[in-house]
């Protein structure tokens, strides 16, 4: 426990920024947590006399065309954030390292396995999605896969050059000249050397996983409609933006602020894990 | 007369390197190592001299099977290992061990040094408990000079010289057959090289274990060496007992080499080297004897004819054409 607080302590030193982004993301914790007991409204029951209501006292952010509560729909709706941002990050991390650490280990395999990644870097992130989605029917699993199938091109890209770094490292030699064989090198020597960079990709994949999951909600393509996701109450909010911008404003804001705190948190991340990569891994 | 422990013959490793048209100017091979014979006998240390580039560490790494030979055969107790796929090669990893250069860059800084030193005793199924393994890592420990206790610290908390003890004893707890040190002490300290070599040195005589030591440092080598085997561009130019190779120099090489080893002399007036110049390039080695353009003895024969192998009794050979001559400067 006091070694997790010391290397928090130094993550985080001097990085005020950084330290506001932590806060914000444990009060999406708490909100995706306690969601039942922080709203007295259920988040799918609708109100025809209170639609369209200006934030009040009774509705703090509102209602929307059905008279539903925007708080508890913003609330219910973190939840479904922090699955796909989390989901993502598991998918991609779990895809690009088998597929970045093994081209780069066994060069035959790498040469096709790489050009496959290749041309789906090809692909502008959310077109590939887009595609992927139209493909497949609307649903939260199906999401999480092909956002993490997105950045999983990304994610093999630098694992690939980092095992291509450290397969020629003497300690894998030694590893080699021992007798270790093909599994242990790979699992024992190598991947525990690209944890800290994972844990660095990990919370830009995050990020950009919400922008992703906010885009295809809003094009139809992502969440079905009846799930409160902030995506799809922006989406939903676009006809009514004239009359009720509140219903655009708090999921927007929303958004920008968690994945503006995620990013936050990867750069002091990043910087405290190795100075090296300051100008390098943020090209997701 | 038993077989050596180690019989190297004809060795040869070549890379490709460049890259061909449209993306470079064309492959081309580099002879790192271009048809070597050596043999190792039980219990021997044997030296391999040479400077930077020369091919010797290639040697070392083409004999752990870490770099693939192009031709020849390694016969290590009578078998080609050669031969061997990577899993049957795996049983002799044991037998052929090998200590590195860099003593910051040969453990994974991820593990604990009882994790570095157990592997080995894993795969080849030298324990068969924890606390077997946690014994025997303890006594290597304590055979390199280091208290067991720090077995449960990472790398990062050593210095050159103890990370270059630990890697010593990732070696010795296999108990192997044939140790190749690559340069085991360049990397080091001066003022720590003497302890390490000494430790190596001790060991060496206590296990009786056979040895190839590579280095650039004839002054390293003195203490250590029953035989030595000298460098030059990917061969073998003269190989011959260590007092032989001290006393009584034959290939220009070196001559050139033993000149070169600092003198504790103070005002000891230098004397010019009898060669000059920098090694030729191995992909593009002259003709004929590769020292050529360096050699202060060089002749038209030089130029043309590849050197013959001269035996000079008592085991040593010279490959080279003048073995009977010396330079003008004689050997200071």
């Amino acid at each position: 426990m006091t070694a997790a607080l010391a290397t928090f302590n130094q993550v985080f030193r001097g990085r005020r920024l950084a330290l506001l982004g932590v806060g914000w993301l444990i009060i999406v914790a708490i909100a995706v947590v306690f969601a039942p007991w922080l709203t007295p409204y259920d988040p799918l029951e609708i109100d025809p006399v209170a639609r369209l209501t200006a934030p009040n006292a009774e509705h703090w952010f509102g209602t929307d065309h059905f008279g539903r509560d925007t708080l508890a729909r913003c609330i219910y709706g973190a939840r479904m954030a922090l699955l796909i941002g989390l989901g993502a990050v598991v998918v991609s991390l779990v895809g690009g390292t088998l597929i970045g650490m093994l081209s780069a280990y066994f060069t035959r395999l790498g040469h096709v396995l790489m050009r496959v990644v290749d041309v789906a870097m090809a692909f502008p992130a959310l077109l590939l999605a887009l595609v992927l989605m139209t493909i497949l029917d609307r649903s939260v699993t199906n999401t999480i896969f092909v956002i993490g199938i997105v950045y999983t091109t990304t994610t093999a890209r630098i694992l690939f050059g980092m095992t291509l770094k450290l397969k020629n490292e003497v300690f894998v030699d030694a590893a080699v000249v021992t007798g270790a064989g093909h599994p242990s090198v790979l699992f024992k020597h190598i991947l525990p050397n690209l944890i800290s960079p994972l844990l660095v990709q990990a919370t830009f994949i995050f990020a950009f996983a919400q922008l992703q999951a906010a885009a295809l909600d809003f094009l139809g393509l992502g969440l079905p409609p009846e799930i409160p996701s902030w995506g799809n109450m922006l989406a939903e909010s676009r006809v009514y933006v004239t009359r009720a911008s509140w219903l655009l404003m708090f999921p927007g804001a929303l958004i920008i602020l968690t994945v503006f705190s995620m990013n936050l948190v990867g750069d002091a991340l990043r910087d405290a894990i190795d100075p090296r990569f300051k100008d390098d891994i943020a090209g997701v | 007369m038993t077989d050596p422990l180690l019989d190297i013959r004809d060795l040869k490793v070549h890379f490709r390197i460049g890259k061909n048209w449209p993306f470079g100017s064309g492959v081309k091979t580099l002879k790192a190592v271009d048809g070597i014979d050596l043999a190792i006998d039980m219990g021997e240390v044997v030296s391999l001299v040479g400077e930077s580039g020369c091919g010797k560490s290639t040697v070392g790494r083409a004999l752990t099977r870490l770099e693939d030979a192009t031709d020849g055969e390694v016969r290590f107790k009578g078998k080609n290992v050669l031969d061997l796929d990577r899993n049957g090669f795996r049983p002799l990893r044991a037998d052929i061990q090998m200590i590195f250069q860099d003593p910051f860059a040969s453990l994974n800084p991820r593990l604990t040094i009882e994790q570095t030193l157990a592997e080995p005793l894993r795969i080849h199924g030298l324990a068969h408990s924890a606390r077997e393994a946690r014994e025997k890592i303890a006594k290597v420990l304590q055979q390199v000079g280091l208290d067991p206790s720090v077995m449960t610290r990472h790398p990062h908390a050593f210095s050159g010289g103890q990370r270059q003890r630990i890697g010593i004893a990732r070696v010795m707890i296999l108990s192997p057959k044939l140790v190749i040190a690559d340069e085991p002490v360049s990397a080091l300290d001066v003022s720590i090289q003497a302890q390490v070599l000494n430790l190596i040195r001790d060991l060496q005589r206590e296990t009786g274990v056979a040895m190839l030591f590579i280095s650039h440092d004839l002054g390293v080598v003195r203490h250590i060496s029953d035989r030595i085997a000298v460098m030059y561009l990917g061969r073998i130019v003269e190989t011959g007992p260590k007092s032989e190779i001290f006393a009584n120099p034959t290939h220009p090489y070196t001559r050139l080499l033993l000149r070169s080893i600092p003198r504790p002399v103070p005002n000891a007036q230098r004397k010019r080297l009898g060669a000059t110049g920098e090694p030729a390039s191995a992909t593009n080695p002259p003709p004929g004897c590769a020292f050529h353009p360096r050699c202060p003895l060089a002749t038209e024969v030089c130029r043309t004819k590849t050197p013959p192998r001269i035996d000079l009794g008592q085991g040593h050979i010279a490959a080279c054409h003048h073995t009977d001559q010396r330079e003008a400067a004689p050997a200071a």
